[in-house]
């Protein structure tokens, strides 16, 4: 294996040629591992396109967003409805605490609704069978 | 284009994981742009199929990004990485077992000048062949006969990925390659491949 993944020693190497040249039971072994190394070297993995590449970090970017936006989204919902029992408990009349967690819970939604919208806009404009009938 | 993937961890400045662990973006960008290519070949060699590959790779980026705060800078990060992706890709086959769809155009060959169309026909229907073949192998197999055939990386570079030692990468590659060549058998000894592998 080694003396076919070019991983040994110059000095290795001629022993190990040396070696093979007297044992038939290495050379058989050498032969077909030679036959599947040029088979399997011929080959390769197509790279895809540049576009894929450019969707998929834009993809993972869209999830990273999504997930900021619903960690807000939830954490507004907890805040009112924590602020929603602490009221109705202690009926302080006190709306400070209620409005941070109104503005939190808008900017959530806002940011997952913006990343909706960019993400159909962004497949509508790349989407090659738009036109065809579903 | 055929890829040759060999970004390594060492391309990565620390600056950037540094500031990829204080919660830079930009800096989680740079690294998944890097390492990209890397992660999705890994990801087909292990599943077979390039959707699968691109969310499984998608998601293990997702998830290093969560853990980021355990990762040492001081460490390269592709072998870090690649503990994630490899754990969400045998979850997902064992998941799915049996039910693999496994995509065949994903491999292709070297370009070869001056081949016949017949010529070209057989070298696609044993891409095809060899694909399948690596696909049957074991997970292990599979993924060790990606990292040194298609990433084309050294003993010292798969052992530091897969966290095992250079002995232990020779005799699994040892392994791995008897049962694909027992499963390529009559392609290997095809004398009409013999021909065209080097024209």
């Amino acid at each position: 294996m080694r003396y076919l993944d070019g991983e040994m020693s110059s000095d290795e190497r001629i022993e190990f040629e040396r070696h093979v040249a007297s044992c038939d039971d290495c050379r058989a072994g050498m032969r077909e591992m030679a036959a599947l190394e040029r088979l399997t070297g011929m080959l390769t993995i197509r790279d895809p396109m540049d576009d894929f590449w450019e969707r998929y970090w834009k993809s993972i970017f869209r999830r990273l967003e999504r997930k900021i936006g619903w960690i807000l989204l939830i954490l507004g919902a907890v805040m009112i409805a924590g602020w929603q029992i602490y009221h109705a408990v202690t009926d302080f009349g006190r709306i400070t605490f209620g409005k941070v967690a109104l503005v939190v819970l808008i900017a959530g939604a806002l940011i997952l609704l913006v990343s909706v919208i960019r993400e159909r806009i962004h497949q509508y404009r790349t989407d090659r069978y738009r036109d065809i009938m579903r | 284009m055929p890829v040759r993937v060999n970004e390594t961890s060492a391309e990565i400045a620390k600056e950037t994981l540094q500031a990829w662990k204080d919660g830079s973006v930009r800096a989680f960008e740079e690294i998944v742009r890097i390492t990209m290519r890397r992660a999705f070949t890994v990801a087909l060699g292990i599943t077979g199929n390039e959707e699968d590959a691109r969310d499984l790779s998608q998601e293990a980026f997702m998830a290093a990004h969560r853990a980021r705060a355990t990762f040492d800078i001081e460490r390269p990060f592709f072998p870090w990485f690649y503990r994630i992706l490899r754990n969400r890709c045998l979850n997902f086959i064992r998941s799915r077992s049996g039910r693999r769809e496994i995509s065949v155009d994903v491999l292709v060959e070297r370009p070869c000048s001056g081949e016949t169309p017949e010529g070209s026909a057989i070298r696609r229907e044993r891409a095809e062949a060899v694909w399948r073949a690596i696909q049957e192998l074991t997970p292990e197999h599979r993924e060790i006969i990606v990292l040194r055939t298609f990433q084309e990386l050294s003993y010292r570079e798969i052992a530091e990925t897969l966290g095992i030692s250079e002995g232990t990468v020779m005799s699994r590659l040892f392994y791995a390659r008897k049962a694909l060549y027992g499963l390529l058998k009559d392609v290997c000894e095809d004398p009409d491949g013999e021909g065209d592998d080097r024209a």
